[in-house]
């Protein structure tokens, strides 16, 4: 079943296409990458999956409900008639589809002024209207995988990069989303702690999460991914396996940025 | 010598009715004027705008004079006396709360934006993401320019003299001309250090409040 689907995804800045007719599904457990160059499309790619930004065309859909249709060129979301940021933002409909997806941020994006375990548990509480002992129970158990329990009652400023990543992972988790997109979460660490995010995702592929990574680890992506896209230029120009496709890309494009990681 | 001192302490309690009345109402006031001013809706920005540079680009002194005299001279309407103290606070806080509208803005436009993603993200609704998330971090970023605003206040309200109000200024310098001495505006620069000691101290304590977390 496909947990995620989008279609022809069209996105323009000021007249300048960054994403041009763009396709792609993830289906349930897989663990799918998007690699590619800065300023590829990659990022603006996860916004438009998690609602932070809008497409101008193309159709998307979560657990097989459309969200967003085509309607003569230009897309269609469900409970709005606008197109615009605070649209997306204001729109109520799309909140319930949001518990559908986590999005980990490369900056991690943690709130300052709450604890760890606060940071964890008040969307639960706040936005799902959940049970507060059953979230927080749910909470220390995330952060227990995570290697945190002892830091739940500790402020964001007070861990490192890798440790507040982690905490960010375990927000997301919190929420028990169907799939998880990661923007580079590794890019804001030095090489050890990138290795422990790393380690935290791979546990994640295991235990068969739906998780989309845009990433510029490419042994990590070739080891964990299952399927790889390779975006340049806002279109997809190679997709397949994702060990094959790194280690044995057919397109010039593809093997020509991968010879840089190499 | 020391029989002046009475008149000076019932004017330094007309000074702290003004000082927290204006307090009291300013300081909420400003969030919506700081809302307007931000509004996407350019009609709204608009008045904002207007209005901020009015009451900052105009003396407050003669602001308290229109507040005062305006219903008189411009609607022909008569007030009871109590008008004058209550054209005081309005005229007092409407001017602060127009200063705190733009360090509050200041302190909003602040935040990281990425604070505002994860929330919209983990579905947080636009006014839960004000005030859990917005709200409380841009508290402790303001606190600093609002010390400053208040501690400022407390010397305005000297102003008030304008509208014949007996506040501790004015009495000290009606007791200093009737006892032709310059003392009591000695004695009345004493209290305003003291109290704005105490208010600085106060505000300190609470920014150090916020220490947890950076």
């Amino acid at each position: 079943m496909n947990i995620f689907e989008i279609k022809n995804c069209k996105k323009s800045f000021d007249g300048i296409k960054v994403i041009d007719d763009i396709s792609f599904n993830v289906k349930e457990g897989e663990v799918l990458a998007i690699i590619g160059s800065s300023g590829s499309g990659k990022t603006t790619l996860l916004r438009i999956c998690t609602f932070l930004q809008y497409m101008d065309d193309g159709e998307m859909s979560y657990l097989g409900e459309k969200i967003v249709t085509s309607d003569n060129g230009a897309s269609r979301y469900i409970g709005q008639n606008e197109l615009s940021i605070d649209a997306l933002n204001n729109n109520k409909e799309l909140i319930k589809i949001k518990s559908n997806f986590g999005l980990v941020f490369q900056n991690f994006n943690l709130f300052p002024h709450w604890t760890v375990l606060r940071n964890v548990m008040d969307a639960p509480i706040s936005v799902e209207k959940r049970d507060k002992d059953e979230v927080e129970a749910s909470a220390m158990k995330y952060l227990k995988k995570m290697g945190l329990e002892t830091k739940a009652m500790r402020y964001p400023c007070e861990l490192s990069g890798g440790q507040q990543q982690r905490v960010a992972i375990a927000r997301a988790l919190c929420l028990e989303p169907k799939i998880i997109y990661f923007d580079e979460p590794t890019s804001a660490l030095d090489p050890e702690l990138t290795g422990e995010i790393l380690k935290v995702i791979k546990d994640l592929a295991n235990e068969n999460k739906t998780m989309v990574i845009v990433t510029h680890e490419m042994n990590f992506a070739r080891d964990v991914a299952d399927r790889a896209i390779f975006v340049d230029n806002g279109v997809i120009v190679e997709e397949g396996d994702a060990h094959e496709l790194i280690t044995n890309p057919k397109m010039e494009r593809t093997k020509k940025f991968l010879q840089k990681y190499n | 010598m020391i029989e002046f001192i009475p008149k000076i302490l019932s004017g330094a309690k007309a000074t702290l009715l003004i000082f927290f009345m204006t307090l009291i109402f300013s300081l909420p006031l400003g969030l919506p004027i700081c809302f307007m001013r931000m509004s996407k809706n350019r009609f709204v920005k608009g008045i904002a705008t207007v209005i901020i540079s009015i009451l900052r680009g105009t003396p407050l002194m003669l602001q308290l004079i229109v507040w005062f005299f305006g219903p008189y001279y411009i609607f022909g309407i008569r007030l009871n006396s109590d008008w004058r103290i209550l054209s005081i606070i309005i005229g007092f806080s409407i001017n602060y709360a127009a200063y705190f509208a733009e360090i509050y803005r200041a302190g909003i436009e602040s935040i990281p934006i990425g604070q505002y993603e994860a929330a919209t993200v983990l579905g947080y609704t636009k006014t839960k993401r004000f005030f859990k998330i917005i709200f409380p971090q841009m508290v402790k970023r303001v606190l600093p320019p609002v010390t400053n605003e208040v501690i400022t206040l407390i010397k305005d309200t000297s102003l008030a003299f304008v509208v014949a109000y007996a506040e501790m200024f004015t009495m000290a310098k009606q007791v200093a001309a009737a006892e032709t001495t310059i003392v009591p505006l000695f004695v009345a620069g004493l209290f305003y250090y003291i109290f704005n000691y105490l208010v600085a101290f106060i505000l300190e304590k609470i920014e150090k409040s916020f220490n947890y977390y950076s």
